[in-house]
């Protein structure tokens, strides 16, 4: 994702990082490279931002990291290292996340990070599965008394200024012969601003970053979603392209609180469950019989200090993004496909 | 009561004061003609409006703790409940909320020394030296820790108005001494230094500051041996402080050419060697030319500091980013950045006014 950066930012930007990836022909890691310069080093360096990207990343009032993204920093450092002590955010801007990941002053890009082919064939990196999918969609007073695109003939749309998500927007409501005035500014904020003070009937943005915003709203109820979505972006972790090992680690550790969900094991659960495992699945993923370490280069019981120490999907959405946090934003698609999602756990065997 | 004693004074006891009362001052700039006193009353009503609206928003209606967050959404006023709650995080960043002490300790320990380094006892080789050494590894040592029982906070945790200090300490600190050898070395008389030293300063003001920066952070990493690239903020901070220097060698090198060739040649004539016409006749005497566009650099400078926000960096603006960043504060964004603009305005100010102080010290301009 990256709709808040400017189009002159992005566009710089672009341009160090092919000079960046031009001068890096031996960028590729080799297999296992990463998990070893890990263990080695002591700690895992994953990526946060320079400043904050709710609900992602963003930062306590006692000066740490949280976020979604970060709970899934922390769950990579348990499963390798048992505790999240060894976890070290770097923060980085959006141009510099690949450029930084290639250099190695990152070991893994958790950062709402959209997976394109571009990105994944021409920048030396490949993705994990898609951990998190965000729908752009378009806000609506909900006075309006419909939710469908034609209600906003005629109206006008706030929409950041260069970004992807404004050609979306025109793109979607030009092939629909709707005419919308598309109003652009230059920072969100004044995005927000003027839709909440009702410069234009709509605003345009991507799910989460919609959900941060009616959260701000005087009454977040007054505001609606429109019912079809503009576009459907996965978000993955990104890694250096090469090391299949670390890509098998990233997924399983993404895997493992998919299974925990799924199978109902949570952090509060799962001594007990270790205790009485209800099959062999279960032994598995909580280390109770070999195999979940071991082919990975970990140790038995890193799913079970995952979930332990981080929780499940369901716990950490909810905490960061779900009922249990500010936000209170549906989880729709990002359930598991037996709640009417598109999340599809692997299977453990 | 006393302004009208005292200007009874000046007019009996001194002769001929320069100006006349403050009243009559007002009375003849502002309602000379029935115009002046319609254009003076309108501006007046409008000022005044104008300013009753800042206050009445930043002080009358405004909500001031953090416990009183939920009244934010109906006052009309400005909602300093965000830096009541968030204000650590604006000043520090992300260092460990346990060590707070250190930095602030670290802050004014760097503030002292600058302030100290203002004042003409210090100014010798010797002793600004001294001062910057001692304030510089206290500062390094209260922030970094690793001694005395202080626990180890590496640079990717400092942040907020301490790193913003840091990086234009540092900055200042490696550029001042660069711009004066770029300076002399552009004058020097081998054809070839000054050909090439040319040559770095014009190449290095042909770029942007922020290509350079992202060239220090990312690039550098790829071309540079393991051992030489040391953590990200020092290659940020060596790219900025070149990039300071080419701009501040400029204006050292005006003032040196502005100093009559006569000046150099008595020195010659008397049998002082390079070294000592260079700092007791030429650098001197250019400090004194030049000293406006110096000190300008300096705000510059202070307030281009921002741009490391850029290559991930948690200097005060991206920290006031991350403080009005959750779902909680996001609508409050006007305040941080006012609380950011004060702390800014704060230091540069005091910086402009100092090099106004200078300038008449110096009595640049007066003779």
């Amino acid at each position: 994702m990256k709709r808040t950066v400017k189009t002159t930012l992005c566009s710089l930007a672009s341009g160090l990082l092919v000079a960046a990836s031009a001068m890096t022909p031996v960028a590729h890691a080799a297999n296992g490279d990463t998990l070893k310069t890990v263990k080695e080093r002591g700690n895992l360096l994953c990526s946060g931002h320079n400043g904050s990207y709710p609900p992602f990343v963003q930062v306590t009032d006692d000066n740490k990291w949280s976020g979604y993204d970060i709970d899934y920093c922390r769950a990579l450092a348990v499963a390798i290292f048992g505790s999240d002590e060894s976890l070290k955010v770097v923060p980085i801007s959006w141009a510099q996340r690949f450029p930084s990941l290639q250099s190695g002053d990152i070991d893994v890009v958790i950062k709402a990070t959209g997976w394109t082919m571009g990105r994944d064939t021409e920048l030396g990196i490949q993705f994990s599965r898609p951990y998190f999918v965000g729908a752009t969609n378009v806000l609506m007073p909900k006075e309006l008394g419909s939710t469908t695109p034609e209600t906003l003939s005629g109206g006008s749309l706030c929409a950041n200024a260069g970004t992807s998500t404004e050609r979306l927007a025109a793109n979607f409501f030009k092939s629909r012969n709707i005419d919308i005035e598309i109003i652009s500014f230059e920072k969100s904020e004044e995005t927000r601003a003027a839709y909440l003070a009702g410069r234009c009937d709509s605003f345009v943005g991507w799910g989460p970053n919609l959900a941060v915003m009616r959260q701000s709203a005087e009454n977040p109820e007054d505001h609606v979603l429109m019912d079809t979505a503009l576009a459907l972006e996965p978000e993955s972790a990104a890694m250096r392209q090469g090391d299949d090992n670390w890509v098998d680690i990233v997924n399983w550790m993404f895997a493992v609180t998919w299974i925990a969900e799924s199978k109902g094991i949570t952090s509060a659960n799962v001594d007990e469950r270790k205790a009485n495992p209800a099959d062999s699945t279960e032994e598995k993923l909580l280390g109770v019989s070999p195999g979940i370490g071991s082919r990975l280069g970990l140790e038995d019981d890193w799913a079970y200090n995952v979930i332990k120490q981080v929780g499940n999907s369901a716990e950490i959405f909810d905490r960061n993004i779900g009922s249990g946090s500010v936000y209170n934003l549906e989880r729709g698609l990002n359930s598991l496909w037996s709640d009417g999602g598109v999340i599809v756990p692997m299977v453990l065997d | 009561m006393r302004s009208g004693i005292k200007s009874l004074n000046t007019a009996s006891n001194t002769s001929a004061p320069p100006d006349a009362s403050l009243s009559h001052r007002i009375k003849r700039n502002l309602f000379d003609t029935p115009f002046d006193s319609l254009l003076t009353g309108v501006c007046g009503l409008v000022l005044a409006y104008l300013l009753y609206q800042i206050v009445d928003w930043a002080f009358l209606s405004s909500i001031w703790t953090a416990e009183q967050e939920p009244l934010c959404r109906d006052a009309s006023g400005a909602c300093w409940s965000v830096i009541d709650a968030r204000h650590r995080i604006i000043l520090f960043g992300l260092f460990p909320f346990e060590e707070h002490w250190r930095s602030t300790l670290a802050c004014v320990v760097m503030i002292g020394t600058i302030v100290a380094s203002c004042f003409p006892w210090f100014w010798t080789g010797k002793k600004l030296s001294v001062l910057w050494l001692c304030g510089f590894g206290t500062f390094y040592l209260l922030m970094h820790g690793g001694l005395f029982g202080l626990s180890v906070i590496t640079p990717e945790k400092w942040g907020g108005l301490a790193l913003t200090i840091f990086i234009f300490a540092a900055v200042s600190l490696i550029g001042m001494p660069l711009s004066i050898l770029l300076a002399l070395g552009r004058r020097s008389k081998l054809p070839i230094i000054a050909r090439m030293v040319g040559l770095f300063i014009d190449f290095f003001r042909s770029l942007p500051l922020l290509t350079i920066l992202f060239a220090a952070a990312v690039i550098t990493p790829f071309l540079l041996p393991g051992w030489l690239q040391g953590d990200k903020l020092y290659r940020v901070i060596v790219g900025f402080a070149i990039f300071f220097a080419c701009y501040q060698a400029e204006n050292i090198r005006a003032g040196l050419q502005a100093i009559p060739a006569g000046q150099d040649e008595a020195g010659l004539t008397l049998g002082l060697n390079y070294r000592q016409r260079v700092s007791r006749i030429q650098l001197p005497q250019a400090f004194r030319n030049s000293l406006p566009s110096i000190v300008n650099q300096f705000v510059i400078t202070f307030k281009e500091t921002s741009i490391v926000t850029i290559v991930g960096f948690f200097e005060i603006l991206a920290s006031g980013q991350a403080a009005y960043g959750t779902g909680q504060w996001t609508q409050h964004y006007i305040e941080v950045y006012v609380f950011i603009a004060a702390i800014y305005f704060v230091f540069v100010f005091s910086l402009s006014r100092y090099g106004a102080y200078l300038e008449k010290k110096l009595r640049v301009g007066h003779d």
